[in-house]
């Protein structure tokens, strides 16, 4: 009795860990396709901007203009430039590609405001017209910023959604997918943000 | 150590569903609260306390160093170095208690700032920074104070209690309800836009008067550490940090004491003005 007790034991014990064992591959597998999908996706929309602009003479790609706020080296001031980008699917592709080339940088001699390593993981723009911009954390760590840089940062890309996006009233920001309270310990992340045109040059 | 004493985490509580709730009522139920505090007010605050407090607030510290110069200064001790200054200066000729958010190198929350200021029923409210710019020429000094413009429409619309209010830390029932304290901690700054207004332009006057830096005027921006305030409260951008020009004048002490002397002096016409 007891032999075959510990026999039935034993079965099912093995049996447990077989199963268990074919779960966790289970769901290594699916961790494994969903990180590489994740990962395809995000090259994917990250390279769509300059592909799309090599490729415009042969296809004709729909784009559009926007408008980016940078920094000039001889004022304090916020200042326009216009750059095309591909247009569609939606507005939310869209303002992640004009934070991508603002993030990118000028091309009319004046700075981006914002850390050039910084990535655009995601903008969400909801129906009450507050966009989500979820930006990767590089925007906040290692980057020294003044009371000055920091206003230019936050409203360079404020500035860029309400301006170029008419259903973007308010910009709510995220850092690698968290609320954070500043961006390097002067301005309040935590609300929301109206535009702020007086920081524009005329 | 907090306004509320207890743990006081605002993200928490904006995810809180009651939070959400009252989001939506917010307008409403701060209304119905500021009656509510105006009902238990007592009609008149005869006694003062006989000992005021201001609170610096020296920017930064510990593992968040502020901005940088070129010359590997950091803001976080220019602006330890500068409050120090300002806090013997008002002990020395002011009828002050002087209370510092941090006397050394060590990280404080921005909400620990505030929440210092209000538990010591602060009179007033100076943060001291040095500014940094991604231009290289950006240069000279200001002061901010914060601005309802970043604010919600909701706070806005509750700005009468600027008319009401000449305190509002003793019109805040401790037993009032926990979210609703949140809310009117939230705008607490609200209620001091005027007189922080006048403080800044004071202050900012005599930093012109004596640092010699370009008059950047005064500012209202979004800052963190001005909200929770109960009491008129300042920022003060002594100077870039990031202009290797003027990071040295921060780092020399005699540049450190003119800041400190122009913002007694600021704080000394306001006092003067205000009785």
């Amino acid at each position: 009795m007891a032999a075959k007790k510990r026999k039935k034991g034993g079965i099912s014990r093995s049996a447990l860990v077989l199963t268990f064992l074919i779960l966790a591959l289970a769901v290594l597998v699916i961790i494994f396709f969903n990180g590489q999908g994740g990962e395809k996706v995000k090259r994917g929309a990250e390279a769509v901007a300059p592909k799309a602009r090599t490729e415009a003479k042969a296809k004709p790609v729909e784009t559009r203009a926007v408008t980016l706020f940078f920094v000039a080296d001889d004022d304090d001031l916020l200042h326009k430039e216009t750059r095309t980008i591909p247009a569609g699917p939606n507005e939310a592709d869209e303002a992640e590609r004009a934070l991508a080339e603002l993030i990118r940088g000028s091309e009319e001699g004046l700075s981006s405001p914002l850390p050039a390593r910084t990535r655009v993981r995601q903008v969400f723009i909801a129906k009450d017209g507050v966009a989500t911009v979820d930006l990767s954390r590089d925007v906040a760590e290692n980057f020294a910023y003044g009371s000055t840089s920091e206003l230019a940062a936050v409203y360079a890309v404020v500035n860029t959604l309400v301006y170029n996006f008419k259903p973007v009233k308010k910009v709510v920001f995220l850092v690698e997918g968290a609320e954070r309270e500043t961006l390097g310990g002067h301005v309040d992340l935590t609300r929301a943000f109206f535009p702020d045109y007086s920081l524009v040059a005329r | 150590m907090n306004a509320f004493g207890r743990g006081f985490d605002s993200r928490r509580l904006h995810h809180h569903p009651t939070m959400r709730f009252f989001r939506i009522v917010r307008p409403a139920a701060a209304a119905l609260a500021a009656v509510l505090l105006f009902a238990a007010a007592p009609p008149a605050r005869a006694q003062e306390p006989a000992l005021r407090t201001v609170v610096i607030d020296p920017g930064h510290g510990g593992l968040e160093s502020g901005a940088k110069g070129r010359f590997g200064n950091l803001e976080k001790d220019i602006t330890l170095a500068v409050s120090l200054k300002l806090k013997a200066l008002i002990e020395k000729g002011m009828d002050f208690e002087v209370v510092l958010t941090r006397d050394r190198d060590v990280d404080v929350s921005i909400e620990n700032r505030s929440a210092i200021a209000n538990n010591h029923k602060a009179s007033l409210f100076i943060s001291v920074h040095a500014n940094g710019a991604v231009q290289k020429k950006a240069a000279g000094s200001e002061t901010f104070f914060l601005s309802l413009n970043a604010t919600d429409e909701e706070t806005r619309r509750l700005a009468y209690l600027e008319n009401n209010s000449s305190d509002l830390q003793s019109r805040i029932d401790p037993s009032t309800d926990d979210d609703l304290m949140m809310i009117l901690w939230d705008m607490a700054q609200n209620a001091y836009i005027k007189e922080s207004s006048r403080l800044a332009e004071l202050v900012q006057g005599e930093l012109d008067a004596m640092l010699g830096t370009r008059n950047r005027g005064i500012k209202q921006a979004p800052f963190k550490v001005l909200t929770g305030v109960a009491c008129p409260a300042v920022l003060v951008e002594t100077a870039f940090i990031s202009n290797p020009d003027e990071e040295q004048k921060l780092a020399s002490d005699d540049f450190q004491n003119k800041v400190a002397e122009a913002v007694y002096r600021g704080l000394a016409r306001y006092l003067r003005k205000g009785e």
